[in-house]
């Protein structure tokens, strides 16, 4: 389970992020939304222990993420498509990761089967078009066999056979007993597989519970989405 | 597609970029720094009545002792970050994410591109020279004062600061050239700037065979002008040093200009 | 997450990274050839130069090791490669830690492995010549000394970078720093003994400088080492990623 209590972070003279206070359940998938600029990629970089917030706390079951003994058997994360070097092998990016938490090796094979790279795993990252290298994130998201996911665009250069078959991973990970929490500007693909929503704007959390309680009395989400971030658009970017 | 354009584009994006600004100040603040040193120490020997310690008390030679090395490096910065700038991946995914894709839409007659990349090293080594070479000497002047005895007459002065820029320049487009060829700036820096250095591996190749004389660097050797006493012997006079090493600069341009072209971004 | 797990994945980094090969390679390929070049030089001029010659390459072998000893902190920047580490090693001192241990270890044996390499090169070249190696004077420590002064060298280049951040400007530092400043200064200032590679060359010339020894020149090199280090690791803690 995640988190998130009275979260805020200044850059200078900016509120980037004010009060920030949500969940992420465990069965269940939240999905993140918000605006270019609202503050998610900042919130969830703080729960990833990258930056640290002026106040407030972001916790993993009741842990931050830096006091995590093996973080990646705990969070599997994806903030910004590959993540790797462009120099070196899928292969060979994958087995350091893997050997830093002390993730058996075998594993490697394993998710590189299960994103669909098993071909391209002596191909150098720097060849990789962009779905490959989303495919790549998610591998080493998905190496420790985590409780918990968090991702940040999975879906972003995915064509619909990747697209459909995120929706099925993250689908069955939560039902599984696994907490999801998946920011996304694809309204349709929210829709779709998320069970609670977050809407964030300008810093601010605007709305946050179950999809059918963030909705009602719209139409669809996106009209729920332009509803509540209305008026709180302009965040400094 | 003229070439006014483009020249413009490329002063504007190396002026705003960071590095090529790092290669001016290193050249010219880190020659300050040694010149301001040597200078002192010549001033505190003249005045401790010890000026036979010293090489010379010229107040241009003190100017010039460090200053045409550390420009050396400075020029070899700004010749790899105009063009090396253009491969640096943005993010290491998604390949084409790099400024050349940018660059190249923006300008798709190559040799054009190629040859503002160039007129733009050349501009930014001259700025570098027009401040630092007459800048040091002035410090060291300031600094001495009367008290050194000026063994370089002016007319030497110049042609002596002329030459030390036009080997700067030379050098900048080689390091262009060679940057062009290997897409990243790291193997022309240690190259280039270990060989302005002791550890020279041209200088090296000197004492296996007198054909090491014909390198680039070591051709030009003696456009700096170093009283001989402290200087290898062997090697080519001035002009000819500088007609090789320009031929070099020139073959280079051409191979490094022809390669652009033809392969992919 | 332990220390062994954090170094291991390191190294792994770093064998799989195809520049830090090449620098590593490089480095061991320099100092034998350019002891090659110096030996046979020497040879046929009937004079024998054995351990000499490799003495005389360690400068020239800096260049590779500064290069490989960068590497490991400055590889992670070029891109978006520095999340993920830090995704993976939340704790950014156990990170610290775990990188340079990592350096050391790669740096030494390539160190290692290049005068080893050298020495054999320069028999070699005596071997074909049959002019007689020069009688073993004080030469072994001075070998070790050099090999010494190859990984300390490397490891500065470790800590700048770690500081630094990106390659070209810790490279361009260090060049500078360790090539180009010290002659310059040398004959400006006797004060120029305490530069690094001024300082860390008794090591392997023990007698260039009249108020160094080896072991004080070491610990002068050491001593640069731990202070840009210590800066080098306070800023890597602290800063945001």
């Amino acid at each position: 389970m995640i988190q998130v209590d009275g979260l805020s972070k200044r850059y200078g003279s900016r509120a980037v992020l004010s009060d920030v206070t949500f969940q992420a359940l465990p069965g269940r998938v939240t999905g993140f939304l918000g605006p270019n600029g609202a503050g998610k990629s900042s919130t969830l970089r703080i729960l990833l222990g990258l930056d640290r917030p002026a106040a407030g706390s972001a916790l993993i079951d009741g842990r931050p993420y830096r006091s995590l003994r093996h973080p990646l058997r705990t969070v599997g994360s994806m903030l910004d498509g590959s993540g790797a070097h462009r120099s070196r092998t899928a292969r060979d990016h994958l087995a350091w990761v893997a050997s830093s938490n002390g993730i058996p090796h075998r594993r490697v094979s394993e998710v590189l089967d299960q994103v669909g790279l098993a071909d391209s795993g002596r191909t150098r990252v720097g060849r990789f078009s962009l779905g490959m290298g989303q495919r790549l994130g998610l591998a080493a998201a998905l190496l420790g066999e985590p409780a918990a996911l968090v991702l940040d665009e999975p879906v972003n250069g995915l064509d619909p056979e990747g697209i459909r078959w995120i929706r099925g991973l993250l689908r069955g990970h939560a039902d599984a007993g696994g907490t999801v929490l998946l920011s996304s500007h694809l309204m349709s693909e929210v829709a779709e597989i998320a069970d609670d929503l977050v809407v964030i704007t300008a810093g601010r959390i605007v709305a946050a519970g179950s999809l059918a309680d963030v909705t009602a009395g719209y139409a669809t989400l996106e009209d729920a989405f332009f509803g509540l971030t209305d008026g709180r658009q302009g965040a400094a970017r | 597609m003229s070439l006014w354009n483009p020249f413009g584009s490329e002063l504007r994006k190396t002026a705003t970029l960071p590095a090529a600004w790092a290669g001016v100040l290193v050249a010219l603040l880190g020659s300050a720094a040694i010149t301001a040193l040597n200078a002192l120490t010549v001033r505190g020997a003249v005045a401790a009545g010890t000026p036979e310690r010293l090489a010379d008390t010229s107040p241009f030679e003190t100017g010039f002792a460090a200053m045409p090395i550390i420009g050396v490096v400075g020029a070899v910065v700004i010749g790899v970050v105009v063009i090396g700038s253009e491969y640096t991946a943005d993010r290491a995914e998604s390949g084409g994410a790099r400024q050349i894709a940018t660059t190249l839409a923006a300008t798709p007659h190559r040799p054009t591109l190629f040859i503002a990349k160039a007129l733009i090293v050349l501009v930014f080594v001259a700025m570098t020279a027009l401040v630092t070479i007459p800048g040091n000497i002035a410090l060291a002047r300031a600094i001495i004062g009367g008290a050194g005895i000026e063994t370089v007459t002016p007319a030497e002065a110049v042609t002596r600061s002329l030459s030390t820029a036009l080997y700067w320049a030379l050098m900048g487009l080689i390091a262009l050239s060679i940057t062009t060829l290997t897409r990243s700036g790291v193997i022309p820096l240690v190259v280039l700037i270990a060989n302005s250095s002791i550890v020279s591996f041209s200088l090296l190749l000197t004492n296996l065979t007198p054909l090491a004389h014909w390198l680039p660097d070591m051709a030009g050797r003696k456009l700096f002008g170093f009283p001989s006493e402290y200087v290898v012997q062997g090697g080519l006079d001035p002009v000819p040093g500088a007609m090789v090493m320009g031929g070099w600069a020139l073959v280079l341009m051409v191979v490094a200009g022809i390669v652009f072209t033809r392969r992919d971004a | 997450m332990t220390l062994l797990t954090c170094v291991s994945s390191e190294i792994t980094k770093l064998r799989t990274l195809p520049l830090a090969v090449l620098a590593a390679v490089g480095t061991v390929l320099i100092g034998a050839v350019i002891t090659a070049a110096l030996a046979a030089n020497a040879v046929d001029q009937g004079a024998p130069a054995g351990a000499t010659a490799v003495l005389q390459a360690v400068p020239f072998a800096q260049v590779g090791i500064i290069l490989l000893g960068i590497l490991p902190a400055a590889h992670e920047h070029a891109g978006s490669q520095f999340r993920t580490t830090l995704v993976a090693v939340p704790n950014r001192g156990l990170l610290a830690t775990g990188k340079t241990l990592a350096a050391l270890i790669a740096l030494t044996v390539t160190a290692a492995l290049t005068v080893g390499v050298s020495l054999a090169t320069a028999a070699i070249a005596h071997h074909l010549s049959s002019v007689p190696l020069p009688a073993r004077g004080a030469e072994p420590w001075a070998l070790a000394g050099a090999a010494v002064y190859l990984s300390l060298i490397g490891m500065l280049a470790h800590v700048v970078a770690l500081l630094v951040r990106h390659l070209v400007p810790a490279l361009v530092t260090m060049l500078a720093l360790v090539l180009v400043v010290p002659p310059l200064l040398a004959g400006v200032t006797e004060h120029a003994r305490w530069l690094p590679d001024r300082a860390g060359s008794l090591l392997y010339l023990p007698g260039a400088d009249t108020a160094l020894t080896p072991g004080t020149g070491a610990l002068v090199l050491v001593g640069w080492v731990l202070v840009i280090g210590a800066a080098a690791v306070a800023a890597f803690i602290t800063r945001d990623a």
